[in-house]
């Protein structure tokens, strides 16, 4: 039954929809997230495979957490540690935006590692993939020096004495070594620029570079599509006995679905 | 074919097979995805209540609940208990000092083995360039990683459990020291002897038979026999890396002139235990 609409409610749809069209117009985004949902992936991607998703999940946790604790945290050795006693005790909730940020750095940590291992299992690293697994790895390094910056900011008797040694250590480096530890010290001994300098490098210059980086591997990642758990006797890509074309083999596991029916015979 | 070209072909079988028999993101695997998600945040929430609510407040600092502390005690870069400990994810890295000796090749645990593994995990997919990807047919590969695994699991296990030199317990050692160094009668060398036992110098250094090893710092045991000079000691505990380079030990010049000839009179009288 076809129902003609009335000029009313065409004008209605367009006012609507015109805000929709004047930025599709400009940026293309329809298309862009049309693909980015309806893609297709491996019909045989298993939990393993969420574990990325759960590693963004951590690092977004750990910026919204952020954001809070900066508006509350003072980069200041005299009163660095009070603020954090303030956040825990007086701010409303504050102990759990403080909670989630300092164990959601844990579980962040154990997250890349675990998503690491995974793609090391699955051999995933291998091509096309080399660069995603590069911008993993520079991701893992800032991230381990994104704990390293942040231990420091509540200015406790532990995380003094550690970043002290750390930063000695650093300081031990070949070639560029000295430049950074005194780059990072800002002084002759670790006080208030040492602080002011691990509050900024934590809060701008290391979640900058992270959150580029996690752009740039999600986008490859769409690009080039995530694999097949390299045991599945299905898996994407798999080398066929004879020739290229589908064959029999395929007969009986799945029925070859068209682009839309997909939910035919997919078991996860 | 070389073997680009089998890549190459892998990968269009892969995009092929995708687009006729795979399942669309939304809502499969976005689904797997958010429910993963709302685990993570679940854990992470579940965490924070629980440190939360099992710390209990005492006083300026908290007592430890089930994971530990709200906080600990305020820095005080003129404190004499140095106790340096980095967050769990460095334990590693931390223990793997103890391993190396200072101060032939303790660079190699600071700074070369860190900078080996990360480049070797940057160059891991041009290191493995074959086209196999099905665990059990890479041995070489699962062996290596598994060994990792097992190190780095070792590592932080022992950083997070190694003792620390408790400040009270060294104190009470002071008289067996001064009678095995036979620097009983100096009163200097005495109180030397006590500020060094107190300043957590062994959290770091080894004294006939008490203290930690850690961070490759040397023995000090028979420091005095190297006949370096009460001057020396002096400047070199003002500033470790100005006399030492390279030394991750911190300056201890906050202790103040007099605490530090006490301290450079104790090691130079220290001959080695008898």
């Amino acid at each position: 039954m076809a129902t003609r609409k009335s000029p009313r409610q065409q004008q209605v749809e367009a006012a609507l929809l015109y805000p929709v069209d004047w930025l599709d117009e400009r940026t293309g985004i329809r298309a862009g997230l049309q693909y980015f949902l309806f893609r297709n992936v491996p019909r045989d991607t298993n939990w393993m495979q969420t574990l990325g998703a759960a590693t963004l999940t951590a690092f977004l946790v750990q910026a919204v957490t952020g954001v809070i604790l900066a508006m509350y945290y003072k980069p200041d050795p005299n009163s660095a540690y009070e603020s954090i006693k303030h956040i825990t005790n007086d701010v409303t909730l504050g102990w759990l935006v403080r909670g989630m940020h300092r164990w959601g750095a844990s579980c962040f940590i154990i997250l890349m590692f675990l998503h690491m291992g995974r793609v090391f299992l699955f051999g995933a690293y291998k091509y096309p993939r080399e660069l995603t697994w590069i911008i993993g790895v520079m991701l893992l390094a800032l991230g381990m020096i994104e704990g390293f910056t942040g231990y420091l900011l509540p200015w406790d008797e532990t995380a003094y004495w550690a970043t002290v040694v750390g930063i000695n250590i650093q300081a031990n480096g070949p070639f560029v070594g000295p430049f950074i530890g005194s780059i990072l010290k800002g002084g002759a001994e670790i006080g208030p620029e040492t602080l002011a300098r691990f509050y900024s490098l934590h809060m701008l210059a290391i979640p900058g570079g992270l959150m580029a980086l996690i752009g740039i591997h999600l986008f490859l990642v769409v690009r080039l599509g995530i694999t097949s758990p390299p045991w599945s006797p299905v898996a994407a890509g798999r080398e066929r006995d004879g020739e290229e074309a589908p064959t029999a083999d395929r007969v009986g596991l799945v029925e070859p679905t068209p682009r839309g029916s997909a939910s035919q015979g997919v078991e996860k | 074919m070389s073997s680009l070209e089998k890549n190459r072909a892998d990968h269009k079988r892969y995009k092929e097979d995708v687009k006729r028999e795979g399942k669309p993101f939304f809502p499969y695997a976005l689904f797997h995805d958010s429910f993963m998600q709302v685990v993570v945040v679940a854990v992470i929430i579940g965490l924070a209540t629980i440190w939360k609510w099992t710390a209990e407040d005492v006083g300026g600092g908290t007592n430890p609940g089930l994971l530990g502390s709200l906080y600990e005690e305020k820095a005080d870069p003129g404190s004499t208990s140095f106790v340096p400990r980095p967050d769990w994810y460095y334990y590693f890295l931390f223990y793997l000092l103890r391993i190396f000796k200072w101060p032939d090749s303790v660079i190699l645990g600071t700074v070369g083995i860190p900078t080996i593994l990360l480049m070797l995990l940057l160059a891991l997919p041009f290191i493995d360039r074959r086209r196999e990807r099905h665990p059990l047919r890479r041995p070489v590969a699962m062996i290596a990683g598994i060994l990792v695994i097992v190190a780095m699991g070792t590592l932080t296990w022992k950083g997070a459990t190694a003792k620390e030199a408790v400040a009270s317990e060294s104190a009470s050692a002071v008289p067996t020291w001064a009678a095995k160094q036979g620097f009983a009668n100096d009163p200097v060398a005495m109180a030397g002897a006590t500020l060094f036992a107190q300043s957590g110098c062994l959290t770091c250094h080894v004294y006939t038979g008490s203290g930690g090893a850690n961070l490759g710092a040397p023995e000090l045991t028979a420091e005095g026999s190297k006949g370096l000079g009460i001057d020396w000691q002096i400047k070199h505990l003002e500033c470790p890396s100005c006399v030492t380079p390279g030394s991750p030990m911190p300056a201890f010049k906050a202790l103040g002139a007099d605490n530090l000839k006490k301290l450079a009179t104790f090691l130079e009288a220290s001959k080695g235990a008898k």
